[in-house]
């Protein structure tokens, strides 16, 4: 049911992300001098589809939470555009920013720390509507339990305070908070990164079922690889703040075209003894270079195990390879004459040989 | 590995409750396991389950008070190191039973360099001068795989990434080659490319030196890879226990059952929807009268709730060799277990 979602829904682009940078300056010394920058987020691509779910992963520091709240304009960005429902929003004016923030909403890792603890779940779910809207408090106490009831929360905890709830119970009231002003687009960061396990089902099952029944768009970051091929359409990896593969969930995971995709899907452990007995790994050497200081060229030749000399001295762009697919890598080059999307399956077999150089 | 080989260690029956303010916590409960030589045995259970307390009580590393460990055996060979003295046993985990946590920030020292920390057992430990606890150092940065080792001794732990100074706790407790080795959540904070680093260490060194092992993690995936044989925990107990592809082919308890449905996986057949397990574990605030799960159990019948289920082997081996669980129901025929 759920896959058969993705090829009817890729209409629409609700989010449109145009050479994202999002940099935090360095400043060192006694006078603070502005010594580099932090470059978080390096010039970035891609659009998201009304009603899909697009993944976004990568490692820790790599720019997935910038990402997140760059499109949410909770910081002034360094350089791009983000056009959501067609205007700007990296451009728009306070009074013009404040109409847009009810469509698009934010759930955190850790409910606990977005959580005050000296308000009710009542308050806490209803303060978005004290801010947007003039209802009154019937109003708004109606609409906190449609909420309560919407996430799985039990009306009788109106009154409580987040500390008697549950890591999973805790993520429901932020997720309710959210949903308070009739969002369109949610940015979840890693939403269940917190839970244990047994928990993260439930509250995975609860974000599908709300997209469904309110017709929401997801950017659903995660490391978690494992959950994003469940939950995801189409999934963006991410390395050192520039994406490497953006592709829809199935080729992705069984067919990964970036290197830097091929080596993470081969590192992720496989809850199956007989299948993680015959896999073949791709170990990376070393760690992630810093972002204040990135290589010239790839920025993941310092670690790519097929690195040829052009990966050194130039950036590959991201480009679409295949229909829909778009890495940035020098050895998966961009078909030629694609133009209309339609591309013989020769051509992209002898890529995929020149690409893929026996391991 | 064969059955009935003497154990490097032999946990039987260990207890340990917390007595705080507001009131006591039994973290562990009765829970009894063994180590084979050479073997990797794998602890796996959600956050709070008691992998943790299970560990830090075998080799004495808990606050005391307010824990206090009731009950159980732990022999080290013959030994049994609940009862030796403080001083016996800071050998012991100095020399004969080394582990690494989760967050090697908290157990390396910030203001000393990595050589003081990694030579400090070594001449504690092994009696070694200076310069003998040096070249052996630089033999073990080598040994874990970090490069040009003589320079980073001098380097402060702060100037390490994470899978590095996972690394350098390796090393360190790896120094004295030990018997056994007791990894808690060794690879919970990396990067999963890290991680991967690190298991692959482990691997390598596991054939090169043949100590055995104890590697604690909530992450089904990792255990599927490392481990022998493992031992499932719920709620302070060992629910189940099997060699690692008798439990993923064929698990009996209905935690570990529902656990394994509810993990999604990068390679295999995707699930449109994701089974749930129902409500929360436990709180621990008595010793356990009924079965921890029977709550959230879709199996559990009047017995569940009166009665705590003792582990039972399947077939004919012994509770902690073969495969056992601890359930009322029998999940091969479907129906309590007579
Ligand atoms: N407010 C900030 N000031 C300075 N550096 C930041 C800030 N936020 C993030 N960074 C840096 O930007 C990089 C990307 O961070 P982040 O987006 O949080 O990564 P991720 O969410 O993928 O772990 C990291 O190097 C991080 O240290
Ligand atoms: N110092 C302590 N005081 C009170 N309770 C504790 C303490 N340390 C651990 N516990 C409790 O013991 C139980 C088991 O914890 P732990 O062994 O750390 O779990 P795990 O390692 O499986 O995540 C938990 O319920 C935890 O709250
Ligand atoms: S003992 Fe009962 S409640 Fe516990 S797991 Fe078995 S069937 Fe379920
Ligand atoms: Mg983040
Ligand atoms: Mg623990």
């Amino acid at each position: 049911m759920l896959d058969a979602k993705p090829s009817v829904k890729l209409v629409t682009k609700l989010v449109e992300v145009k050479d994202l940078k999002m940099y935090f300056p360095i400043h060192t010394g006694l006078f603070r001098r502005h010594t580099g920058d932090v470059k978080a987020v390096d010039g970035i691509n891609f659009d998201i589809y009304q009603g899909e779910t697009l993944g976004l992963v990568g490692e820790s520091g790599c720019g997935k939470s910038t990402v997140g709240r760059a499109l949410l304009r909770l910081y002034e960005l360094t350089a791009g555009s983000v056009t959501i429902e067609g205007e700007d929003i990296a451009t728009l004016e306070p009074e013009a920013l404040r109409k847009k923030r009810p469509m698009m909403q934010m759930v955190f890792q850790d409910p606990q720390a977005c959580l005050n603890p000296r308000m009710t779940v009542a308050q806490i779910v209803s303060e978005p509507l004290d801010e947007h809207t003039d209802w009154s408090a019937d109003q708004k106490l109606a609409k906190v339990y449609e909420l309560m009831d919407a996430v799985g929360l039990n009306r009788v905890f109106a009154n409580r305070y987040p500390h008697a709830f549950s890591g999973g119970q805790r993520q429901r009231i932020g997720i309710a908070r959210a949903l308070a002003l009739n969002p369109k687009f949610i940015v979840c960061d890693e939403p269940i990164a917190a839970l244990d396990v047994s928990i993260q089902a439930q509250v995975v099952n609860l974000l599908e079922d709300l997209q469904e029944k309110l017709g929401l768009t997801y950017l659903f970051i995660s490391h978690d690889l494992s959950m994003v091929r469940h939950i995801a359409d189409r999934v963006a990896v991410m390395y050192l703040g520039r994406i490497a593969e953006i592709s829809p969930r199935e080729p992705l995971y069984a067919d990964p075209l970036h290197p830097y995709a091929k080596a993470l899907l081969s590192a992720v452990p496989d809850p199956d003894p007989s299948r993680e007995a015959t896999r073949q790994r791709i170990i990376l050497k070393g760690d992630v270079p810093s972002p204040s200081n990135p290589p010239k060229g790839c920025n993941f030749c310092t670690r790519c195990p097929e690195v040829i000399p052009i990966c050194r001295e130039v950036k590959p762009e991201l480009a679409e390879v295949r229909p829909g697919r778009f890495v940035a890598c020098h050895l998966v080059p961009a078909q030629n004459n694609n133009a209309a999307g339609s591309t013989s399956g020769t051509t992209v077999q002898k890529h995929n040989q020149q690409g893929e150089p026996e391991q | 590995m064969p059955d009935g080989a003497k154990p490097v260690l032999d946990v039987r029956g260990l207890q340990t409750v917390f007595r705080t303010r507001g009131g006591d916590v039994h973290a562990v409960n009765s829970v009894s396991f063994h180590l084979e030589p050479g073997e990797l045995l794998g602890v796996v259970g959600e956050s709070g389950s008691g992998k943790s307390v299970t560990m830090m009580s075998l080799i004495g590393l808990l606050p005391m008070p307010p824990a206090e460990v009731r009950e159980g055996e732990v022999l080290l060979g013959d030994m049994d190191i609940l009862k030796i003295s403080p001083a016996q046993l800071r050998d012991v985990r100095g020399r004969r039973i080394g582990f690494v946590f989760q967050d090697p920030m908290t157990s390396l020292n910030p203001v000393y360099n990595i050589g003081n920390q990694v030579m400090e057992p070594l001449r504690r430990h092994m009696g070694m001068n200076k310069a003998q606890a040096y070249t052996r150092a630089v033999e073990l940065m080598e040994l874990v795989g970090i490069p040009d080792p003589e320079r980073r001794l001098k380097d402060y732990p702060h100037q390490f990434s994470g899978g590095m100074r996972q690394r350098v706790m390796i090393a360190i407790a790896l120094a004295c080659d030990p018997e056994v080795l007791i990894a808690d959540e060794p690879t919970t904070a990396l990067d999963v490319t890290i991680q991967a680093q690190i298991i692959e260490l482990v691997k390598e060194l596991r054939t090169k030196l043949g100590m055995a092992i104890v590697w604690i993690t909530h992450d089904l995936g990792v255990i599927a890879g490392i481990a022998d044989r493992v031992i499932v925990m719920y709620a302070g107990q060992v629910v189940e226990q099997a060699p690692v592809k008798e439990l993923f082919a064929n698990p009996q308890h209905p935690y570990t059952r529902a656990l394994l449905k509810t993990i999604p996986s990068v390679t295999g057949e995707r699930e449109t929807r994701l089974k749930v397990i129902e409500g929360q574990p436990p709180i621990l605030g008595a010793a356990p009268t009924a079965c921890p799960f029977a709550p959230r159990c879709g199996h559990a019948f009047d017995r569940c709730g009166a009665e705590n289920p003792i582990r039972r082997a399947l077939g004919a081996g012994r509770v902690g060799y073969g495969h056992d669980v601890a359930c009322h129901w029998d999940a091969s025929k479907g129906a309590a277990h007579a």
